[in-house]
């Protein structure tokens, strides 16, 4: 399954083996811990095993940030 | 880690009755919440801070050192709404894009609170970073927290305000404390205090964000829609703070409030013992030879960075 995401500030498209995609494989694909990294279903935040389709709008928040 | 379970009642809602569905989950502080406790949690946790270190009260001028990211604007945010006088500074950096878009950012939500945002450009105080960077051999990082704190401060003093209030967050000071212990970098060590008081021409300088984690400022950012830059400034890239959060992030992943702990105990039980010892050796704070500003050397960071690209445009 493909899923396009927003991704700080630029459109990313994952792809999925596997049909049910829960919001941790997003973060997963990106390489992300969800310690410091969160994904918005829709306009709400998800939780972890919240499920994401093809028709959701996501986008994905990394808070982390150095200098 | 412990994780928000689908179907979670806000605690908060639960204990009045009330069925309100939690979105956020901070294992560590045991709490699940709805979005509007979860922003009511997260302003009175910025206030208490504030009362806990003395840090300003409403009478006071601050000014919010405004980069455009989700912190230095959450703070602006926060402060406006538990009713204080803050203003926003933002310092042009010259860092192409990465510039332009920050400044947008912080200019849009300026407007969006009604408060004035003071903007300085480092290309009319001295040079942009990039160019600074050519012409030292110092690490970009540095040369850039060299000329914010010297900017801030001085025209924190010409523009009448008593306070700087600055975004870093429980993870940069976290980073912070980590990294200077690895170096058992003592010196560093006794600076580290959410509060550091007026001294010799300094202005008290203060960071109310302290105690809140990374995530929790980007979510309270996206509950109250608050746009920020989200992409990294080019030159942070590679940075050993980063490597320090996520190695620090891994170690919290499995032990909830560690970091938490790491900082506050370290302000508690570690702080008083350096400061007193270190009293002892006070270093005096000097007037700039060339600037007249505070320094603790006979010329400043920012003269000396002033000389170098000087130099270097002579040269070339």
């Amino acid at each position: 399954m493909e899923i396009k995401v927003k991704y700080r500030g630029k459109e990313k498209t994952l792809f999925f083996e596997k049909d049910k995609v829960k919001a941790s494989d997003i973060l997963k694909a990106l390489g992300l811990s969800s310690e410091h990294a969160f994904v918005a279903k829709n306009g709400e935040i998800a939780s972890e095993d919240d499920l994401i389709t093809q028709e959701d709008s996501v986008k994905v928040v990394n808070a982390i940030s150095g200098g | 880690m412990e994780k928000l379970k689908k179907g979670s009642r806000c605690t908060i809602c639960k204990a009045k009755g009330e069925k309100g569905k939690a979105v956020v989950f901070l294992p560590h502080h045991r709490l699940a919440l709805c979005k509007n406790h979860y922003i009511q949690w997260f302003e009175k946790r910025i206030e208490k801070t504030i009362k806990e270190f003395r840090m300003f009260s409403k009478r006071d001028r601050i000014l919010v050192a405004v980069s455009g990211g989700k912190d230095s604007l959450a703070l602006w945010n926060v402060l406006i709404k538990n009713g204080y006088e803050a203003d926003g500074f933002y310092i042009d950096l010259g860092i192409d894009q990465y510039s332009k878009d920050s400044k947008e950012l912080s200019v849009q939500f300026s407007k969006k609170i009604g408060r004035s945002l003071h903007i300085i450009s480092l290309k009319d105080e001295i040079a942009p970073i990039p160019v600074i960077n050519k012409s030292t051999k110092k690490p970009a990082c540095s040369a850039c927290g060299a000329v914010k704190r010297y900017y801030m401060n001085s025209y924190a003093k010409k523009l009448g305000y008593r306070i700087i209030a600055t975004g870093h967050n429980l993870d940069d000071e976290v980073a912070l404390l980590f990294g200077n212990t690895l170096h058992w970098d003592v010196k560093y060590l006794r600076k580290q205090y959410p509060v550091l008081k007026e001294e010799g021409g300094f202005i008290r300088k203060v960071k109310p964000l302290c105690k809140i984690t990374e995530k929790e400022s980007a979510m309270y950012a996206f509950f109250n829609g608050i746009e920020y830059i989200e992409y990294e400034c080019p030159f942070s890239e590679g940075a050993s703070s980063i490597e320090y959060k996520e190695i620090l992030s891994k170690i919290e992943e499995k032990h909830p409030g560690t970091k938490l702990q790491f900082y506050t105990n370290f302000l508690k039980n570690m702080h008083p013992i350096i400061k007193e010892y270190y009293e002892k050796e006070e270093t005096q704070i000097k007037e700039c030879r060339i600037c007249g500003e505070p320094s603790f050397n006979e010329i400043c960071a920012v003269c000396r960075l002033k000389n170098s690209v000087e130099r270097e445009t002579v040269q070339n």
